[in-house]
């Protein structure tokens, strides 16, 4: 060990250097505090001993400036001292001292303190060490965790439709990482799709989930599916990649405004709330799936609820770290306290700031424990769209005008098992999808397909939909006699035509679309023939492929019908 | 803080009771609570989550007791979640958890 003597008495400072060096350390010899200080600089020991009075700087002085120096690692000091008294004593620890030896010395207690603080100062080396090491670790974590939100966020937020004029949302999550996923996305027909998810737990494992969730939102909505194909694509994808002990509650929604109606999924969330147009409670949509990633879906858990919105209705959802939120003395927020805002004593457009406001009052600054999301949707402003749409659009490759054509034949086990309409939209969209015709073409193809299911094969009569009780009738109707179908079809036939000027120049492309059922046909002269009549509850019929096409044509019978899109560059 | 586990045994049944808190600091305590039974999955056993002491329940909980059905091989209500108080019947009941356990 390298120890540094300083002492001005030169009889003491030889006995004691020859001892130690006998002993086989490495041993340093200064005659004053200054000259003392100047070697420690220099020679860097790992021990010092220190007499007290001395010229030019004495020991407790030289002390101070020693242990300055060294404020990194600690090299212990012991005092060499003729001083008993206590005062003395008290000022050798206070100046930095670790230990002090009286003189004359005592051979084997010098030799017992030199080991004892040999191996004090090891600890501290280890615990330096281990300290730093700790120190560089958390660094590089925090290093990663800031890269892996960075791409958490893009890939969560990506298209997310979060801004659009009909939301307002809150997220807090408790940690880095949120464990509520809540995200929004347009459908080719306009209609909103949204879902809030919130997994087991919170941070980062919950958000590694959240990825491939938000990836199967975007891609299944932007090509046309269901919310209860989405789930259960989403369920399938979650049992695959998570632990047992891991889930996800979640609520998807479609929003509807055209046809003023609202699809549910919920499973495991609160309950959603529907608040009409002076604020009162209207409705809850209560859990009735189990969360997404516990078992294998069955025909039933795809099943979604239909309701009725009004233009005024204000929806509102929440994950369970609103309700369970607590304050200093662990007293949860709760339900009914949420609840009695929707009393008719507010005004609707007031809600949501009043639920944030009481909510923070009421915990008064207590620790998070779980993620807070809520989410508002206004549907008086679901017809406004975001800014951020654009965008999207800009993206999607140009395909010039060509010669195509494909032709679809669906039976009715087909039919019962599936919904082909994404299936045929894509692969029209795929082939030619002109921007700005997207939702045009997409809301002809579907107007025509529902047509020749619900009323060409199926014989559903769209008047049931204008009662509130019909509405929910219809789809019932629907779901019962699509189940029982056993003869029938339909058949698609899709000709794409590009178009020229007079300079042979291609100029856009017209779409010729046959679409022919397998039943007895309808009367299509006589059912709502106007647009008007269609913006009740429901039923966009004919009318709005009418006003959407440049040519509309049925056969006698009813049941083909001959569309023209034309589009232009 | 978290709650405290208690467990009793027969022949055909354990019951695990939690006081307190139900949350993700049970964990280990919970899941070595019923491994020792569920080694031998040949042998079934019926469990009993007796809630009557629990305060409050997480999504973390919730976890853990799917975890035991896993464990315990039981896909039917061999898992019997019992007096749960109001709220946290609430809590089992949004996740639709009478479907997989048998909750009385």
């Amino acid at each position: 060990m390298k120890i540094l003597i300083v002492d001005d008495d030169r009889i003491n400072s030889t006995i004691l250097h020859r001892l130690l060096s006998r002993e086989g350390h490495h041993v340093f010899s200064a005659e004053d505090g200054q000259a003392g200080v100047e070697m420690f600089d220099s020679e860097r020991p790992e021990l010092v001993l220190m007499d007290i009075r001395m010229p030019r700087m004495n020991g407790y002085e030289a002390a101070r400036e020693i242990k300055r120096l060294s404020s990194d690692r600690f090299v212990p000091i012991i005092f060499l001292t003729a001083v008993t008294d206590e005062e003395g004593l008290v000022q050798c620890i206070e100046s930095g001292g670790d230990d002090f030896l009286t003189k004359p010395f005592n051979r084997t207690l010098l030799q017992a303190k030199i080991e004892a603080m040999e191996r004090i100062r090891r600890l501290h080396t280890e615990l330096h060490n281990q300290k730093e090491e700790l120190e560089r670790h958390q660094e590089r974590v925090q290093q990663e965790l800031d890269i892996s939100q960075h791409l958490f966020s893009n890939i969560v937020r990506a298209g997310n439709l979060l801004d659009a004029p009909c939301l307002r949302h809150i997220s807090r999550p408790m940690s880095q990482f949120n464990g509520d996923l809540l995200v929004a996305s347009y459908n080719p027909a306009g209609g909103l799709h949204i879902m809030l998810g919130d997994f087991t737990g919170h941070g980062l494992s919950a958000a590694v989930g959240a990825m491939p969730l938000s990836e199967i939102f975007y891609g299944m909505t932007a090509q046309g599916y269901s919310i209860g194909d989405i789930a259960d694509e989403m369920n399938a994808k979650l049992l695959s990649i998570m632990p047992t002990r891991m889930f996800c509650a979640a609520c998807l929604l479609e929003v509807d405004i055209r046809q003023q109606s609202l699809m549910v999924w919920n499973g495991g969330l609160p309950d959603i709330l529907l608040v009409d147009g002076v604020g009162n409670l209207q409705q809850r949509i209560s859990s009735y799936h189990l969360p997404l990633g516990i078992r294998p879906f069955n025909p039933d858990d795809r099943k979604v609820s239909i309701f009725e919105l009004r233009t005024d209705t204000r929806i509102f959802l929440y994950s369970d770290g609103l309700t369970e939120a607590t304050r200093h003395d662990n007293l949860m927020y709760g339900s009914e306290r949420l609840e009695q805002h929707f009393e008719g004593r507010l005004l609707p457009e007031t809600l949501f700031d009043a639920i944030i406001a009481d909510l923070d009052g009421f915990r008064a600054g207590a620790q998070q424990s779980d993620d807070i999301t809520l989410l508002e949707i206004n549907c008086a402003r679901a017809h406004e769209e975001p800014v951020s749409d654009s965008v999207a659009h800009a993206r999607k490759k140009f395909i010039p005008p060509t010669n195509w054509s494909l032709s679809f034949f669906f039976s009715p086990q087909l039919l019962q098992t599936v919904d082909p309409l994404p299936a045929i939209v894509n692969s029209v969209m795929n082939l030619q999808a002109p921007a700005g015709h997207r939702e045009r073409i997409y809301t002809t193809l579907a107007e025509l397909f529902s047509n020749a299911l619900d009323h060409g094969l199926l014989g559903l009569d769209t008047r049931t939909k204008q009662t509130p009780e019909g509405f929910m009738r219809y789809y019932t109707q629907r779901e019962e006699r699509l189940a029982a179908l056993d003869h029938g079809f339909i058949r698609l036939e899709l000709t794409h035509i590009p178009q020229y000027d007079e300079k042979q120049q291609k100029i856009g492309g017209e779409m010729h679309i046959r679409l022919e059922d397998g039943g007895p046909g309808f009367d299509h002269q006589h059912v709502h023939s106007t647009l008007d009549g269609n913006l009740g509850h429901g039923g966009r019929g004919i009318a709005l492929v009418r006003s959407l096409c440049t040519k509309l044509s049925y056969n006698e019978a009813g049941n083909c019908a001959d569309v023209v899109y034309r589009w232009t560059i | 803080m978290s709650g405290t586990i208690s467990i009793a045994r027969t022949d055909q049944e354990t019951t695990i009771s939690i006081k307190g808190r139900f949350n993700f600091e049970m964990h280990s305590q919970f899941r070595s609570a019923y491994q020792e039974e569920t080694v031998d999955k040949s042998r079934s056993r019926r469990f009993v989550i007796d809630l009557t002491g629990t305060e409050y329940i997480d999504s973390s909980a919730l976890g853990m007791l799917l975890l035991l059905r896993e464990e315990a091989g039981t896909t039917d209500a061999d898992i019997e979640i019992a007096n749960a108080r109001p709220e946290i019947r609430k809590i089992l009941e949004t996740a639709n958890f009478q479907r997989l356990f048998k909750i009385t």
